[in-house]
Formats: C-alpha cells, structure tokens, sequence
C-alpha cells in the first residue's frame, strides 16, 4: 500500500517530467537523419574524376611496360577478395582467446548451419562491420549461464554450453535469441550487453570441441562446433575441466556463479585471502563488515570465468593483464573497499592455479576483483556468516 | 503483452523498412522515454542522447521484435542506454574529482541535512534512480520494472525497498508501518 511519503513521490516525478512539454523537434530530426539511409557524398563527381584520371594514367603506363599491369591489379585483387574459406584445422577441446585488444567491434550478424561433410559440424559465423574485437571462448558442461549484469540465470536448450564475450563491442540488427536446434548448436541466445561487453550463450547438445578462424573481408569470427565424437583430430585434446565429486562443501561447477542480495547500505570490504587448500583446490575468500548501526548480509554477486587473463578496470577504462592463461571476475554489487580494506589491491600468491588475485574497480558501490588462473577450473562458491564472506574455491589438477 | 493490430501493422511496415512507420513509433513512445531518461540523467541533453541511441538502436533491432507491445522493449534498451550514459559521465568525473581538478558530481550530504525530494532523488545511484522512475512515473508493477531493467523480481523488490528508505532519510520523512 502506498503511503503519502509514496503519493508526494509520485506527484513529485509526474510534475518534474513535464516539466518536457513536448518531444523535441531537433531530436526527432536526429533521430530522422540516423534512419535514412546515407546519402551519396558530396565529393562522389570529383572522386570520379580523380579515379579517371589515375585510370588513365595506368593505362599510359602499361602501354608503355606490360608489368605495370600486374603491380597494379594484385594488391587490388587481395583487397576485394575475402579472405579464402576456412581451411581445415584440428578441433581443440579446449578455450579460446582472441581478436584485437583495443579495436571498437560492431556485431551485425550471427549465423549457423550445419555442415555435413566429414568431421560433420555446426558453424557459427559471427559478422563484423570491421576488425574482430578481443573475445573469449568458454566452455562449460551445463547450458545455464549468469545474465551480465543483473546475475540472473538463463538455461538454453542442449546439455552444455559456450559463453562467447566480446569486448568494446556493440550490436546491431542481430536478434537476442536464436534456436537453430542443429545436432550440436541448440540454441544461442545474447545474455549480456551493457557497458560495451558483450556476450553470447551458447547451448549445446553434447559436443564442445570447437575450433576458432578469425577472417577477414568481411571480418568474421567462425566457431566450428563437433557434431560427432570422433571428430576430435586434435593431437592432445584438453577435456573439459572434469567436476570432482560433491563433498559436505558442495559440487563444483564449470559455469559462472551468482548470488548474494542487493541491500542497502553498501557492505564494507574488509579482507581478501588466498590459500591452497589440500583437500584439492584454491580457496579466494573475501569477508564484509557492515556499517556501523546496519546489519550484515552478503551483496550480490556474480562470478564470470573467462578465456583470458585481461580485464578492463573501472572507472578509467584501462586494460590490466594478470598473470596465468584464464580468470575470473568477480563483481560486488552494494559494496566498497575504499574506506575498510587496506591490504594490497594486487595478490600473487602463486598456487597451483590461483596466479594472482587484484582489485579492478571500486564505484559506486560496485566493487570488482580479477583472479588470473594457471590453467581453466571449475569453482564453487560458498556463503558464510560471522564474518560475512564468499569464498570461491577453485578446483586444482 | 499482444499488440493491438494497429500497431502490430504500424511495426509490420517498420520491418519491411519504412521510415514514416518508424516516426510513428517515435511519435508515440518518444515523449514518455525522454521524461523517464530525464529523471535518469538529471540532464536534457544526456537524456536525448540517449532516447536518440535507444531508437536507432530499435530501428536496426525491428526484426528481432515479436509480436508483443514495443513500449516495454523500447524501455529496456533506453533503459540499459540511460544507466551507461549515467555510467560513463560519471566515470569521467571521478577520474577528474580523484586529481582534484574537479569538484562537482554527486554531492555528498551530512546526515543532518534534510533535502526536498528533488535533491533527495539526485544522490540516488542510476540504477535505484531507473527503478524508481519506471515504479512511480511509468506506473509499472514491479515485475514490469525487474524485466525492464532485467534483474530478478526479488532484487528489484529490495532495490525499491533501499532507494525509498533512502529518499525518506535524505527528506527526514518517516515510514509508516503497516
């Protein structure tokens, strides 16, 4: 039931809405010339000319030396050509990293078939308007993922999974959901897209073999996906993270982890620890204090594994690689270090995987670490009280 | 939500690529997007930034949108445009505040001081800001409001929850148990 404190809010937003009387005509007009479609330039007749012109003169040229005319038309054939189709590669079962660190990618298209020739495999083509940006390929033995950034879960059809991020990327034109229901390729559906990341889940019948070309003309990203077991010619297939068995702590999982409550006022950081445990596995332990005056709970959380060890710190936007070959982010939301936590912001313990621990941003009261791994593992995430904490273990070989 | 069948022609014809059914939509959403994103953004200008991204953004996502009412797809991606806008100025700004070359941005409030709603509502983060405005200017339930802002109902309930406590601590209003 609304009270009047509720009623005076309502009033309130009503009155300083309308405060805009009408939809603005200049923005109308902005949003008019984004649709239309562009216009020729300005500059068309005198490039035109310009081209005659250079035809001309090669054209004087050749009659002059025949060569010319090679010299000429090889480099203009390269770049008109696309690049050749993919040749045949080894499937790996293993994750990928790739793409250009840096480079502002626009997503335009996805699309998927089954190719049938021996080893038989689904494709997945992910368009470009120009360069692949930095991605990662994850692979996971489930088809459930954590959405970026509200850590709401998502199970797509099949059995396991791909999580497929692009970084300092944006969309277009492509749609949020896809279900080809090929052998392998089930369903592939956008469950992230905020702050220029961008991701992809991927759900699969059974097989994650997969191997990864990067094209160009046009720039595409090709992800091929076994559709067979035998289909595997790679020398020394990496398995999937295998899931030891449950113990009193819980099961690992090979997928992204969430959970957590948003409440007010924003936890306090009070420490973060890093140890190996021996019962098999790296334990990361971030423990809370509330304010003085609140109760404790645990802010929301999500856990992301990813392909690489870069991550993009905030506020300012920098890249920071960390050491080992994949990672984890760990994003708090509701909670700060600023003002409680004064141990070192940069860990390197050196475990068996857990390489480094650092912090990568804390705004607003979104408080986000990065752990750099020896090699991909499965986690489990705990909830303690008194003190507060999560703990993430992280599986080791 | 199913669309009503004027509509669903007005989006038919926005995806075979008519940009006349697209002002149309424009015409219909466009005022109510901006006012929301204004209370978001605290700044016009931010705000039409994002309402003009939010519909070029729709216009080249058409094909994607079922057969469903637009209004709360539109909300979403200006939703999800707002919070970035927000996000990014503001990354700016503490940067710019943390080498002391900048003292504006959010303004820090001691307890004591007792603001009108206005103000109150300006120390809100984007996030707490977009619930609110699409809970008590948009009018929508909260269920609405979660899957606009795409979060679980239950962390919407709790953001709803922290942002009204914080308004009547900012305001010195009381809370009337129930």
């Amino acid at each position: 039931m609304s009270d009047k404190f509720e009623n005076d809010l309502r009033e309130h937003l009503h009155h300083e809405a309308e405060e805009i009387r009408e939809f603005p005509r200049r923005l109308r007009g902005r949003i008019r010339e984004g649709i239309a479609p562009r216009a020729r330039p300005r500059m068309a007749p005198q490039l035109a000319l310009a081209g005659a012109l250079v035809l001309v003169a090669v054209a004087v040229l050749a009659v002059r030396n025949p060569q010319v005319i090679t010299v000429v038309v090889s480099p203009i054939k390269n770049l008109l050509q696309p690049s050749p189709s993919p040749t045949p590669q080894p499937f790996a079962c293993s994750d990928r990293s790739g793409g250009t660190t840096g480079l502002l990618g626009q997503l335009t298209a996805i699309r998927v078939a089954h190719h049938a020739e021996a080893p038989g495999f689904d494709r997945m083509v992910f368009d470009f308007s120009s360069g692949i940006p930095s991605y990662d390929l994850i692979r996971q033995e489930s088809s459930t993922f954590v959405r970026d950034a509200s850590g709401q879960s998502v199970t797509l059809a099949g059995s396991t999974g791909i999580k497929l991020i692009f970084r300092d990327t944006d969309v277009q034109g492509v749609p949020d959901d896809q279900k080809p229901n090929l052998p392998a390729v089930r369903e592939i559906e956008n469950i992230g897209n905020f702050e220029r990341v961008l991701s992809y889940g991927i759900g699969l019948s059974s097989s994650q073999c997969v191997r990864v070309l990067e094209l160009s003309n046009p720039s595409r990203l090709v992800v091929d996906v076994t559709t067979s077991t035998s289909a595997s010619a790679s020398p020394a297939p990496t398995p999937l993270p295998t899931v030891p068995e449950a113990t009193d702590l819980g099961p690992f999982s090979c997928q992204d982890r969430g959970g957590g409550s948003e409440t007010s006022p924003a936890m306090r950081l009070t420490d973060v620890r890093v140890a190996h445990q021996a019962a098999g596995y790296d334990r990361i332990v971030f423990q809370f204090a509330p304010p003085v005056g609140a109760s404790a709970h645990l802010p929301a959380y999500t856990v992301s594994r990813q392909a690489s060890t870069k991550f993009v710190k905030d506020p300012s936007g920098l890249e920071v690689t960390m050491r080992g070959s994949s990672g984890l982010r760990i994003v708090f939301h509701g909670a700060s270090g600023a003002d409680s936590y004064t141990k070192s912001r940069d860990i390197t313990p050196g475990l068996p995987v857990v390489q480094e621990v650092e912090q990568l941003g804390d705004f607003e009261a979104v408080l986000s670490w990065g752990a750099g791994l020896s090699r991909p593992s499965c986690i489990r995430t705990l909830e303690l009280s008194n003190p507060t904490r999560l703990v993430i273990d992280v599986q080791t070989p | 939500m199913l669309m009503d069948p004027a509509l669903g022609r007005v989006i038919e014809r926005c995806r075979d690529g008519d940009r006349d059914a697209f002002e149309e939509v424009v015409d219909r959403y466009g005022l109510q997007l901006l006012r929301t994103a204004r209370l978001i953004l605290r700044d016009q200008a931010l705000a039409e930034d994002a309402v003009q991204e939010t519909f070029l953004r729709a216009w080249q996502r058409i094909g994607s949108l079922r057969d469903e009412d637009p209004g709360p797809w539109l909300n979403r991606i200006a939703m999800n445009e707002s919070i970035s806008a927000y996000r990014r100025r503001h990354r700016f700004q503490a940067l710019t505040e943390r080498f002391g070359r900048l003292s504006g941005g959010k303004r820090e409030v001691s307890s004591e001081a007792h603001l009108d709603l206005a103000h109150a509502f300006d120390q809100l983060s984007a996030e707490q800001r977009a619930a609110i405005a699409l809970h008590y200017y948009q009018d929508l339930s909260v269920e609405d409001t979660a899957k606009a802002l795409r979060v679980p109902v239950d962390t919407m309930k709790s953001r709803l929850k922290t942002a009204l406590r914080r308004l009547r601590d900012l305001t010195g209003s009381e809370e009337i148990s129930a």
